[in-house]
């Protein structure tokens, strides 16, 4: 146990905090977006896979990650906007088509894998993953640089994206216009502007966001794509935007400590502490119901969201 | 909405068979997707569903096997039915399932040497009583705090599953073994033989007792008033004097009661012993058939048939057509967004434009 506070792995735990959270924070700064629009995205884990594929199959194929980080963006684009014809334009109940959403997605992405791959052989195809991108002169600092200024690019993306959302939402004509249509669509509808436009928007950002997030897992992390490897990621997205009371800073402090949890929990792993791995496996699962019940009574929450909005 | 001397006007109410019919269209564009599917995966369209319609309905032998697919999806199509009659989102039938089944192993394990019968209605009781708890847990977390039922459940789905893996690769490992299972049940525990010859085992009549329990409670019963009241408005019944705490919890409840009785049933009738593969996501597909049955106990035996047949179907697919048994997922999944969409189209009907 002493070895086990090392520095070195300290640092490593430190370091992995940050790339774990990476594909969490992806996912739940768009469904920030998202719900701050009125509409909870309980498809977020069937987008979150759907990009973890397009991501691997697209950088497999064209031989360029880039490439499929953003080829993975865009199907989660498709998918928001067809989360957004469902609750919007159609105005279905939002949660069964959250569900509906992540069996189709889940169905459409499983079967889509095995009709590629599973008639090529037993072997599984790999990518070369990402390469971390070191921040010239900052990666070089002591213990900093190595937890903060050697990550993926898309890891500094996404960080720099949190404080954009934030202007966004709070500094920005639309971003006003987006969470008045929250809390009061019949005010927005009122003044002459269309709440479904707005919803469909951040469906779509939802969807880009949730999209980049699920490559992340394949092509800077695994570097290849299996069933469900987005493993409730979604749900614990979604439960983070809770817990973090719809502000965006609150997210990110969220989404690090999952991070940790995690990478604490794949150390306590490599490193042979002597507790059974599956419950080690389990903590961030159990930690999200720990954390959406401390949640309790967040005042954030906009007041339209999860119902549709009729015109009467 | 004027178009033609015709307008759109919203029914009041969607009569019962208007519901039929749009489950029916719902299946017939999921069936249109499946083609282009099988094209996809470069296979013959004609031959696929072909081999999809013998290896489900094609024989006897293969109905009755459609039958055995469609025995867990009765019982969680009839878990969702309950908790979604009361707008309270269950999304953890599959792990209540699991409960349900490891309860089975425990309850088998520490009285291994009770008669038969006894045996039995020991381990289907420590099974409904598994289940239960495995649901109240999320109800009691919103009853109490007003945490989202979705996402504990979906939570609670992984937890258990970690749990099981745990105690497969230790405390519960067979140890004549070194696969992830359990070692088989005492032969009092086997409930495999109900039809011989066929597959079909005593899950398939607790499953349809079931489902005549649900109907008798969710419109027979006070409790079922109030659940379905709950359900239609959550505001009104609560100032009606039905307390939301008692309701919420006695609801998910007894969903995760016969999610667990489905579990039981799987592992009694069909493996024998606990396993991590006794579940191809029948929770998940329970929802599916809750709602393609629309929240009712016949619509769901007719809906647990048609997707045990899919399911049983794509497998026989998959033998002669080398299209991935996977595309069963999909059409779940397709199902359920048709059904939706062709919902909303149901509302509405096509009226004579008399006035204008």
């Amino acid at each position: 146990m002493v070895e086990f506070f090392q520095t070195a792995i300290i640092i490593s735990v430190l370091a992995g905090m940050i790339r774990i959270a990476t594909p969490l924070l992806f996912a739940a700064l768009g469904e920030l977006v998202t719900e701050r629009s009125g509409v909870l995205n309980l498809g977020l884990e069937g987008m979150l896979q759907m990009g973890a594929l397009v991501g691997f199959l697209v950088s497999f194929q064209s031989g360029n990650l880039w490439v499929g980080v953003l080829a993975a963006g865009l199907a989660g684009i498709i998918l928001g906007l067809f989360m957004a014809w469902m609750v919007s334009t159609l105005k279905l109940d939002q949660v069964v088509s959250g569900l509906a959403l992540n069996l189709l997605s889940g169905g459409i992405t499983f079967y889509w894998f095995r009709v590629k791959f599973s008639s090529a052989g037993t072997q599984m195809p790999n990518i070369q993953i990402f390469k971390f991108g070191r921040i010239p002169v900052l990666s070089e600092l002591p213990y900093v640089g190595e937890i903060l200024f050697s990550q993926h690019w898309l890891t500094y993306f996404v960080f720099l994206g949190a404080p954009l959302v934030w202007y966004f939402l709070y500094k920005t004509r639309i971003g006003l216009q987006l969470r008045s249509t929250g809390e009061n669509p019949r005010a927005v509808d009122m003044k002459g502007l269309s709440v479904t436009n707005h919803q469909y928007g951040a469906l779509a950002f939802g969807g880009f966001m949730a999209g980049l997030g699920g490559s992340f897992l394949t092509v800077a992390s695994a570097g290849m794509f299996l069933p469900e490897i987005q493993a409730g990621r979604g749900w614990i997205a979604i439960a983070l935007v809770i817990f973090g009371n719809w502000v965006p800073w609150r997210i990110v402090v969220g989404a690090i400590f999952f991070g940790f949890i995690e990478a604490l929990q794949l150390a306590l792993q490599a490193h042979n502490v002597n507790l059974p791995h599956q419950l080690l496996l389990a903590l961030p699962y159990i930690l999200t119901i720990i954390a959406l019940t401390a949640a309790a009574g967040r005042s954030r929450e906009p007041l339209h969201l999860g119902f549709p909005y009729k015109r009467e | 909405m004027k178009l033609l001397g015709y307008r759109l006007e919203k029914r009041v109410e969607v009569s019962p068979l208007w519901q039929f019919l749009s489950a029916l269209l719902a299946l017939a564009i999921a069936f249109a997707v499946s083609a282009v599917l099988i094209a996809f995966a470069g296979a013959n369209v004609g031959e696929a569903f072909l081999a999809m319609a013998r290896g489900s309905v094609g024989s006897t032998s293969a109905f009755a096997e459609t039958i055995v697919q469609a025995t867990p999806l009765i019982l969680t199509g009839l878990a969702v039915t309950v908790a979604f009659r009361g707008r309270l989102w269950n999304i953890g039938a599959e792990g209540q399932f699991f409960a349900g089944a490891m309860a089975v192993f425990w309850a088998s394990a520490i009285l291994p040497n009770l008669p038969a019968l006894a045996m039995g209605m020991w381990v289907f009781s420590a099974a409904i009583l598994a289940g239960s708890i495995w649901g109240a847990i999320p109800a009691f977390l919103k009853a109490r705090f007003g945490s989202n039922e979705v996402i504990v459940t979906v939570m609670m789905n992984f937890i258990i599953h970690f749990i099981l893996s745990y105690l497969l690769s230790g405390p519960w490992q067979d140890p004549a073994s070194s696969f992830l299972q359990t070692a088989k049940f005492p032969a009092t525990a086997n409930f495999s033989r109900l039809i011989t010859g066929t597959r079909i085992h005593l899950g398939l009549g607790i499953a349809l007792v079931t489902a005549v329990v649900v109907w008798f409670l969710l419109w027979k019963t006070t409790l079922g008033y109030e659940i379905r009241a709950y359900g239609i408005n959550a505001l009104a019944s609560k100032f009606k004097g039905i307390p939301p705490m008692r309701t919420i919890i006695l609801t998910l409840a007894i969903s995760g009661a016969i999610a667990g009785l489905a579990g039981a049933s799987e592992v009694t009738g069909l493996h024998g012993r606990l396993r991590l593969d006794i579940s191809t996501g029948y929770g998940f597909t329970g929802i599916i058939v809750a709602l393609l049955g629309r929240l009712h106990p016949v619509g769901v035996i007719l809906a647990a048939i048609v997707m045990g047949a899919l399911v049983n179907g794509s497998l026989a697919m998959q033998i002669t057509s080398g299209v991935p048994i996977a595309m069963a997922f999909v059409i779940r999944g397709v199902v359920l967004v048709a059904l939706l969409t062709v919902e909303v189209l149901a509302q509405y009907r096509i009226r004579r434009h008399i006035d204008g």
